[in-house]
Formats: structure tokens, C-alpha cells, sequence
């Protein structure tokens, strides 16, 4: 049961950082990331092969590029880094000035290519069978603890890189940047003529994010001491959107609940429970439940079970006379295609 | 010419093989409100969208102050000192009244993802600034009660003012409006026409584009009549309706 609940809260704490950073791209940026769980990828197989020594040869059990033994923390660095450039270089072409659906259409096209790439390219990152053996991070060190004990250490050190990734979205969220990046969502021309540069507010943003993204991809193989395809399927991505859409697009808090409703409860619990019905059943028809989930909060809540919080002022003193309280309900359109 | 903020220069616009705006010059001199008038389709949207850098020039030069801004984007044309309104109001429909002008006012330096990592006094300092001037531009437009309303939750007149005020808190020399009283209530066209007087005499000069021929009469100290993507016509509002140049324009 303890093994159970330290697995649970590592996944946890890695789905809630990739929730975070659509939340910044899509959530305040407009930037409709449907290759979001490609930036997790990428900072996993960084994080590994800067970890796992280098490669043996043609003769090796497994074959990849840049294999190298750094040292713990350097390859949770390596990961951010390779986040952040994949995202700068998808960034150039995916986020040009072009219509929002063709921006989706773009990144997941990426996405897809991108798993392909790598399940058929052998020899850049073991294919489709993937790496495994990547070292647990100081396991010398801490040679003195249970396997179970190892276990919460991981998961309080992934909750501590959690509140550091917190403290940064929710300080740009509050921030003249951040205001500035959902002017640019909200409307892009308008944004221009006040003087802000709507591409590069977003690169930002997308660059951000996806440096989010690779870090908790490093904290997870790390954790797992394995990755492959099978980790990163289109699908991810989309639970991802689930949970911040059910959640709340635009609340950091909301998009914790969703990814507390979604990621946890839908898709780790089960995979962790009995088997039932022939053997995928359970798997096959967590999909179908997120789908409809998705489709369930669009149509009753789309602002989700904790909204974007209206961010109200109070005016200086002396005027308060003239106040009259705006209505309190009404929303502000926060669809894919505006 | 002395006194000219804004210089076209023999601007052309083209979409694809049709020529929207066809080799037209035109000035716009210090505290002087220009309105564009025409038929539909007489390129007056298009030369405006060359102006803000909305649509590419594929001719010509565009002056702003000493700067050939012919091919600059528009926020650095914004930066420099051109606003505008567009034909459909845009409100940034998911910030407030308040964020809507505080976005604009901070937008030229404080929105800087650096600055908004750091902090510190000087930053503090310009935000607090940026609030007083929200703040004075709210009332000054009577506005302060909605400063916590979505832009989503504003009426089409409310829309507007929101729109002008954002360009005002720019504090820019040129203000392009593009049919700024399109779906607003009467009692606010009025409201709108004082503003641009006030706004020509705090020193900023407006090229309007306008169909309601009462306004441009009412605010413009010139009129530009546009036909077929060519000027027809420049003159004040008295001589252009009298020599029978719009009279033209409109049904030739």
C-alpha cells in the first residue's frame, strides 16, 4: 500500500507540471499544443542517455545517440534544455501567424511524425522497444533506505520541484507578462497595435512550456528508469487537455483538480486495480471515459470546476462613490478557434 | 511639408490580381482630424490596414514622424506612436476593463519577460504609474463602475470606449479609427465625437474612417474621398460636399 501511494503521488507530480505548462501555453497563451506530450518525450530520452552511459556499439543491447554518465541533477538540466529547444525549433513553424485549428492540426501532425520517427530510427533512440536501465538518480547515496523508502524520497523531491515550477507559472501568471500573453490569446491584432509582439509572447510562452514539459519528462524516467514509444502516444496529450479543461483553463489550482480527477483517479488507479474482462478492457475503456469526459465539460462546464479567477481591483480612494458592481457571471470564450 | 506626422506616399494594396488601393498620397499634419470617406469598397479599410501594417504594402512608403514604417509590423509602428481601432471592437474579451488598459499602458516596457521574472522597485514603481494612469483615463471616460467587467460582458458603445481608451494609454501621435460608431447607441456617438475632440486637442492627430456623413461633419477638420481605391478628393467637409466629389464617389 505504501509502494502504491508513492508511485501515485510521483505520477502525480509529474502529470501536475506537464498540466501547468498547457495551462501557460494554451490556458493564458491561446496555443493549442496538441504535441504536448512530445516535450515530455524528449526530456525523458534526454535525461536518459546523458544517464545510462555511453552507447556500446552495434553488438550493444540497446542503441542511442549522445550517451553519456552525468551526474545527478545534470540530466534533469539536459531534460528542461532539450524541452525548451524542441519547443523553439516546433515553435518557428507550428506558431506562425495562422488560424488556431491549424496550429492543433500542425502539432499534432509534429507529434505523430515524431513518434514514428523514433519507433522506426533504431538507432537514435532504441525504437519502439525502448530504453530501459537508466539509473535511479544518487541510488549510491542513499543505498542505506528500503526500496520503499527510496520510493517517498522521490516522491517529496518530485513534490519539491512541483512548488518550484508553481512559484514560476504562478508568478508569471500575476504578472505584466502575463496579462500581456492573454492579450495576445484574446485578440492577436489588437495586442499588436498596443505594442506587444504577439509571436514573440508566445515563443516565450511555447518555450516555457515545453522546458515544463522536458523537466518532468526527466523526473519520470528518472522514476521509471525506462521509456518508449508506448509512453508517449498522441492520447496523452489529450488527457492532459481533459484535466485542464475539467479542472479549469487559466487556474493553476484548477488544473491540479483536474489532473488530481483525471490523471489519478481515471487513469493511474485502475492500472493499479484487478483486472477485469479480457485483458485491455480496463485500458480501452479509460480512453473512451476521458473522451467523453472531455465532451461532458465542454457542454455543461466549460469553464471548468475552478475558472479562471477574474482578477478584480479595487479602485484608489475617493472614488468609490461611483462604483456599481459589473455581473458576476458570464464568461470569457476561451475555445481552440476564436 | 512642415507639421506632417503621417506620410503616404503613392501606397498600393493589392489582394492577389485586385488592386484595393492604388497608388494614393496622402499627409495628416499635427492636431488635425481627417476623415476617410467613400463607398463600400473604395479601399478606405484597406489603405487604413496599410497604415496599421495589418496588410502589406506592395507599393509606396508610409511616413511615421521620420520613420519609414513601410514595412515595420505593427506593434513596432504601435511603439512609435500609431494606434487604432478596428472595424469589429476589440476588447481583449478575457481581461477586464481595468487589465484592458493596464495591458496597453505597460506595454511598451513592463511586460518584458525579464522584468516580470525580477521585480524590484523600479518595476513596482512603473506598475503603480500605469495604475494612476488607468485610473484617471477610467473616469475621465466614466467608466471607472465597469473597471472590473470582462470585455465579453461590455456592450457594443462600451466596446468602443474601451478601445479608445486602450489607444490612449499609448499616448500616441496618430489615431486611426476605423468606423468607430458602428453599433453604438446614439447617446454614446455623441460621447465618442466629444472624445476625439479632446483627444485632437491634447495633441494627437485621427484619420476616421466614417459612413455616418453627421460625424465626419461634425469632428473632421478635412475630408479624403476615396473611389475605387484611388482619392478623388481632399478638401474641408464644406468644399467636398459642395463640388460634388462625394456626390460622385458615391453614385458615379
Amino acid at each position: 500500500m505504501s509502494f502504491y501511494i508513492s508511485t501515485l503521488l510521483v505520477y502525480f507530480f509529474v502529470d501536475v507540471l506537464l498540466a501547468w505548462a498547457l495551462n501557460l501555453q494554451f490556458g493564458w497563451g491561446g496555443i493549442p499544443n496538441f504535441a504536448l506530450i512530445m516535450f515530455q518525450a524528449v526530456g525523458a530520452y534526454a535525461a536518459a542517455v546523458v544517464s545510462l552511459g555511453p552507447d556500446t556499439g552495434a553488438g550493444a543491447f540497446q542503441r542511442y545517440v549522445f550517451g553519456s554518465d552525468l551526474p545527478f541533477p545534470v540530466p534533469l538540466l539536459v531534460a528542461t534544455a532539450a524541452g525548451g529547444i524542441l519547443a523553439l525549433v516546433v515553435g518557428m513553424f507550428a506558431l506562425r501567424r495562422i488560424r488556431r485549428d491549424y496550429q492543433a492540426a500542425i502539432l499534432l501532425i509534429v507529434s505523430l511524425i515524431a513518434i514514428q520517427v523514433v519507433s522506426n530510427l533504431v538507432g537514435l533512440l532504441n525504437g519502439s522497444n525502448g530504453l530501459t536501465g537508466v539509473p535511479k538518480p544518487l541510488s549510491g547515496v542513499l543505498a542505506g533506505l528500503t526500496y520503499d523508502g527510496y520510493q517517498w524520497v522521490y516522491a517529496a523531491w518530485a513534490g519539491l520541484i512541483a512548488l518550484g515550477v508553481y512559484l514560476l507559472v504562478a508568478r508569471l501568471g500575476g504578472s505584466a507578462w502575463g496579462r500581456a500573453l492573454r492579450a495576445v490569446r484574446d485578440n492577436e491584432d489588437a495586442a499588436a497595435t498596443i505594442g506587444l509582439n504577439p509571436m514573440g509572447l508566445r515563443m516565450q510562452a511555447f518555450v516555457i512550456g515545453g522546458m515544463i514539459a522536458g523537466l518532468s519528462g526527466g523526473l519520470l524516467v528518472d522514476f521509471l528508469s525506462a521509456w518508449s514509444p508506448a509512453a508517449w502516444g498522441y492520447a496523452e496529450t489529450f488527457a492532459v487537455f481533459t484535466a485542464i479543461i475539467l479542472g479549469g483553463v487559466g487556474n493553476n489550482w484548477g488544473v491540479v483538480l483536474g489532473t488530481l480527477l483525471v490523471q489519478v483517479i481515471f487513469l493511474q488507479v485502475p492500472t493499479f486495480a484487478p483486472q477485469v474482462g479480457y485483458t485491455g478492457l480496463i485500458d480501452a475503456l479509460e480512453w473512451v471515459l476521458i473522451g467523453g469526459l472531455w465532451l461532458l465539460c465542454l457542454a455543461i462546464r466549460p469553464r471548468g470546476l475552478i475558472p479562471e479567477r477574474r482578477r478584480t481591483v479595487a479602485p484608489p480612494p475617493g472614488v468609490a462613490a461611483t462604483l456599481t458592481p459589473g455581473p458576476a457571471a458570464a464568461a470569457p470564450s476561451q475555445g481552440v478557434s476564436q | 511639408m512642415p507639421g506632417a506626422v503621417l506620410e503616404v506616399r503613392d501606397v498600393s494594396v493589392r489582394f492577389g490580381g485586385v488592386v484595393a488601393v492604388r497608388n494614393t498620397s496622402l499627409e495628416l499634419r499635427e492636431k488635425e482630424v481627417v476623415g476617410l470617406i467613400g463607398p463600400n469598397g473604395a479601399g478606405k479599410s484597406s489603405l487604413l490596414g496599410a497604415l496599421g501594417g495589418q496588410l502589406p504594402v506592395a507599393g509606396g512608403q508610409v511616413w511615421l514622424g521620420g520613420h519609414d514604417i513601410t514595412t515595420a509590423p505593427p506593434h513596432r509602428r504601435a511603439r512609435l506612436g500609431l494606434a487604432r481601432t478596428f472595424q469589429l471592437a476589440s476588447t481583449f474579451d478575457g481581461l477586464t476593463v481595468y487589465e484592458n488598459l493596464l495591458v496597453s499602458a505597460a506595454a511598451a516596457r513592463g511586460s518584458r519577460l525579464r522584468d516580470s521574472l525580477a521585480g524590484g522597485r523600479e518595476r513596482r514603481a512603473r506598475l503603480a504609474a500605469a495604475a494612476d494612469m488607468t485610473w484617471s483615463r477610467l473616469h475621465e471616460f466614466g467608466m471607472a463602475g465597469a473597471a472590473n467587467r470582462y470585455g465579453s460582458e461590455l456592450s457594443g458603445g462600451q466596446r468602443r470606449l474601451v478601445e479608445i481608451m486602450r489607444c490612449l494609454m499609448q499616448s500616441p501621435r496618430v489615431v486611426l479609427l476605423d468606423e468607430p460608431m458602428v453599433g453604438v447607441a446614439p447617446r454614446l456617438v455623441q460621447r465618442i465625437q466629444e472624445e476625439c475632440a479632446r483627444i485632437r486637442d491634447s495633441g494627437v492627430s485621427i484619420i476616421i474612417v466614417e459612413h455616418a456623413l453627421e460625424v465626419v461633419q461634425a469632428v473632421c477638420d478635412r475630408v479624403v474621398v476615396m473611389a475605387s481605391g484611388a482619392v478623388v478628393a481632399q478638401a474641408t467637409y464644406a468644399e467636398a460636399m459642395s463640388s460634388g466629389a462625394v456626390r460622385e464617389a458615391y453614385f458615379a
